[in-house]
């Protein structure tokens, strides 16, 4: 195995490292189990040295010996005087750096079971050179070899694969938890360049916190006339809670704040409720939002481009959460944000991404296509059923067996389609074929295996074989990936738009095809044993059995028809055990599937394990 | 000239290891030789073609694979909220009986009597999941257990937590949330000495 180049994110208040596996960047744990890592270092009275979380939690007990936010000094002769043990000592912020990118280093070893020696950095795309030597420097401190020191925006863009695009125009807005960055990227070649970059160093999610706090804490003195920002016990709950209702308005649109017990005066104890909407919050963050697209303008007009010139929006930071910030962006360059990678953990997985380039391991990996949209047979009612799914990565094969629907049928048609609706009509045809000649044998007997088979190129070869003659009969579609991207979302969105009437349709499918399976059985049972029941009872399961297929062919509401299976089915259910008793053994199950000329197939196709078992018996 | 000498001195033995691994007679025709050459290049490339593919294809399916077992993962973390809520709403269902039964006239002890029942419940229920208080008062500050919030001077030993503000809890050896505390800064006189 090639030797791994780790992606670290170094940022100002949270730091995260990734590595390339198998192509894809994964995020790694620390040693407290998180994903991202505090950027915090202290040392204690007797020079234990503290990373992260931990030092964070003890920050305030100790606040000479605990330094935070060191990013901001990177490049500078600032010094960190330490007296720890009667000793004192100097630290440069590479040194500090280093610490944090040790205790990455040690999450990544323990993550791959291994010495880690080499990785990549990403920095602010405004860093100078002082500030991005000091980074590399900060890297070998830890035992590094920095392979290659990255933008913050280059890695983010990374991370969505934009690079492979051709001459694009990418902006990068990154909102996190203290800092502001906007960059413009241009890509040419794979090769990107900051065509400009400004920011904000003192904005982020942070502030949008105290705003919730102040507004919480004016409201409770205007109701109680008690000031909560003199109590550090209440402060704190108030701090906790208003972080988690603005984490909370990301995908609801209202909030409440319950705080019981916040404090007391002499007249008892005081609770804490209010309710947040979401358009109070966007009301409070409001200016600072306009800000940061103030900003974004100012470093568009920097870089000699308008709105409609950017080709891509990427977000970075959790506070790119807020559904205020996206709407906002997509006011001013509407259509173009990429917005599917964790905020938090986009910049480590690009530099990860970066790593396994630098380390070869990207040139190793086969470039290989997904199925954009599902491909199945129609089955027994018109149902589509799946054999492979969509966002499956080609090239792939799978088999599913097939039944007949009715006795001594001597073919079945494959009718291959594509999409995502439930029913194969709503889907788009991609070509049908019949597998002729099937030996007389009663439904649900014959075993038909159907195989799809896409090839590294997309073209699809179908394939049907009927398992009793070995005959076989095939397709090749070479268009199933030819659709473009537009129909393909139009395809998508039709079948989000229809899922719930679709899934009724198939529900109401699959219980007549349960209730037609059920008459054939019972019909059958009957004719096999029915001499060997009362007539009383004989005419009782007559009697319930006309009833089903009268409204089966009335095509009676699905209440109905469930209400008909149950009464056949319990009058039915002695004769039943007879049955099975007499005929152990015999492959009819109920669940057969069935794929037949007049495109009819049970529903149910997930009797695969069934098939196979009985397939290994002959 | 380098060059030119030596491919003519190398091409004639080239070409006789060639006919020589070619076939079994070294006298064979030029033509009998390239087409024997042909023969095994196309075996050759089909064995190629049959292992990319087989890459290409061992590939995809480990990287359909890590797409399953994102979505099972995905699925498996619903099931284990569902089965802790599940524990849940005994609880909630008590709460709502308690204030169903509660009228105005009623006796708050008995109202409190049957909340205290209740707390029990739930302290049941988070034993059987072995969560544990961690203890702070009197103990020394320790960052694996306690957040500190506030530092004051107080009679205690430095580095003392002298106050809870919200117990902290532990689920077998890990710590499910940390206490939040004030510590001890030691006496004003601490302070001097340090400073």
């Amino acid at each position: 195995m090639k030797e791994k180049i780790i992606g670290i994110d170094l940022g100002t208040t949270n730091s995260c490292v990734a590595v390339l596996e198998g192509g894809k960047p994964i995020v790694i744990t620390n040693a407290e189990g998180e994903r991202t890592t505090p950027s915090v270092v202290a040392f204690t009275d007797d020079g234990e040295r503290l990373v992260g979380r931990l030092a964070k939690r003890q920050a305030v007990t100790n606040p000479d010996r605990t330094v935070a936010s060191i990013k901001r000094e990177m490049g500078t002769d600032h010094k960190i005087a330490i007296t720890a043990d009667g000793k004192t000592t100097e630290y440069t912020p590479e040194q500090i750096s280093a610490m944090i990118l040790q205790k990455m280093r040690s999450a990544a070893e323990e993550h791959l079971g291994g010495k880690v020696k080499k990785a990549v950095i990403t920095v602010p795309a405004y860093f100078n050179d002082s500030q991005r030597q000091a980074t590399k420097h900060a890297g070998e401190i830890a035992g590094l070899e920095v392979m290659r020191i990255i933008n913050e925006p280059t890695a983010a863009s990374l991370a969505y694969g934009l690079e492979k695009t051709s001459d694009q125009t990418i902006l990068v807005y990154d909102l996190g938890g203290g800092t502001f960055d906007v960059s413009i990227l241009e890509i040419g070649d794979g090769v990107f360049e900051v065509v400009a970059t400004d920011g904000d160093t003192r904005l982020g999610g942070d502030d949008f916190d105290q705003r919730i706090i102040d507004w919480l804490a004016d409201e409770f003195r205007r109701d109680t006339g008690i000031d909560l920002s003199k109590d550090s016990s209440a402060l704190q709950r108030l701090k906790d809670a208003a972080e988690a209702a603005k984490k909370e308005l990301s995908s609801r649109m209202e909030t409440t704040i319950n705080l019981p017990y916040i404090t007391a005066d002499a007249s008892g104890p005081k609770h804490l409720e209010r309710k947040l909407t979401r358009a109070k919050f966007e009301q409070m963050v409001g200016d600072a939002l306009d800000r940061t697209i103030s900003i974004v303008d100012s470093t568009l007009r920097e870089a000699k481009k308008t709105a409609d010139l950017i080709d891509q929006v990427v977000l970075v930071g959790g506070s790119t959460r807020i559904p205020r910030v996206q709407a906002l962006i997509s006011e001013r360059i509407p259509g173009k944000i990429n917005r599917e990678i964790n905020p938090d953990e986009v910049v480590a997985a690009g530099a990860a991404i970066q790593g396994g380039v630098l380390a070869g391991e990207v040139d190793e990996i086969v470039l290989l296509d997904v199925t954009p949209l599902t491909l199945s047979i129609e089955t027994l009612g018109g149902v589509a059923t799946p054999l492979i799914e969509r966002n499956t990565t080609i090239p792939t094969e799978k088999t599913k067996t097939f039944t007949t629907a009715q006795d001594n049928q001597p073919a079945v048609e494959i009718h291959v389609v594509q999409g995502e609706r439930k029913m194969a009509t709503d889907d788009k045809s991609l070509g049908k074929f019949q597998l002729t000649g099937l030996p007389a044998a009663p439904r649900g007997v014959p075993q038909i295996d159907v195989t799809f088979n896409i090839d590294a190129d997309g073209i699809l070869h179908v394939t049907a074989k009927d398992k009793a003659t070995e005959k076989t009969a095939s397709i090749t579609i070479t268009e199933s990936s030819r659709l473009s991207d537009a129909e393909i979302e139009q395809m998508k969105k039709e079948a989000d738009e229809h899922a719930e009437e679709d899934k009724k349709r198939a529900e109401e499918i699959d219980v007549r095809n349960q209730a037609d399976q059920m008459v054939y059985q019972v019909e059958k049972t009957l004719s096999d044993l029915g001499d060997k029941i009362t007539q009383e009872r004989r005419g009782e399961i007559e009697d319930h059995l006309r009833r089903l297929k009268e409204k089966l062919s009335s095509e009676a509401p699905l209440d109905d028809l469930r209400q008909a299976m149950q009464q056949l089915s319990a009058s039915s259910q002695q004769l039943a055990r007879e049955a099975y008793q007499e005929t152990s053994g015999a492959p009819e199950g109920g669940d057969t599937t069935s794929s037949t000329s007049e495109a009819e197939a049970d529903g149910e196709a997930d009797d695969g394990d069934y098939i196979d078992a009985e397939y290994e018996e002959k | 000239m380098m060059w030119s000498e030596k491919d003519r001195t190398e091409l004639p033995q080239e070409e006789a290891e060639q006919s020589a691994s070619a076939g079994s007679n070294p006298e064979a025709p030029i033509e009998e030789t390239v087409e024997s050459l042909h023969e095994s290049l196309a075996k050759q490339e089909e064995t190629i073609r049959a292992h990319v593919d087989r890459l290409k294809r061992l590939q995809a399916e480990f990287d359909n694979y890590r797409k399953r077992v994102d979505r099972e993962l995905a699925a498996h973390e619903e099931r284990i909220v569902d089965h802790v809520l599940l524990g849940l709403l005994p609880v909630f269902d008590n709460m709502q009986r308690a204030f169903a039964n509660h009228s105005d006239g009623e006796e708050p002890t008995q109202f409190i009597d049957g909340m205290e029942r209740i707390f029990a419940q739930f302290a049941e229920l988070l034993k059987q999941h072995d969560v544990a208080p961690i203890d702070a008062v009197g103990e020394a500050f320790d960052p694996q257990f306690h957040e500190a919030l506030l530092v004051v001077a107080s009679d205690r030993p430095k580095n003392v937590v002298v106050e809870e503000f919200e117990r902290g809890y532990r689920r077998r050896d890990r710590v499910l949330r940390p206490s939040k505390v004030k510590v001890s800064g030691g006496s004003d006189d601490d302070k001097k000495e340090i400073g």
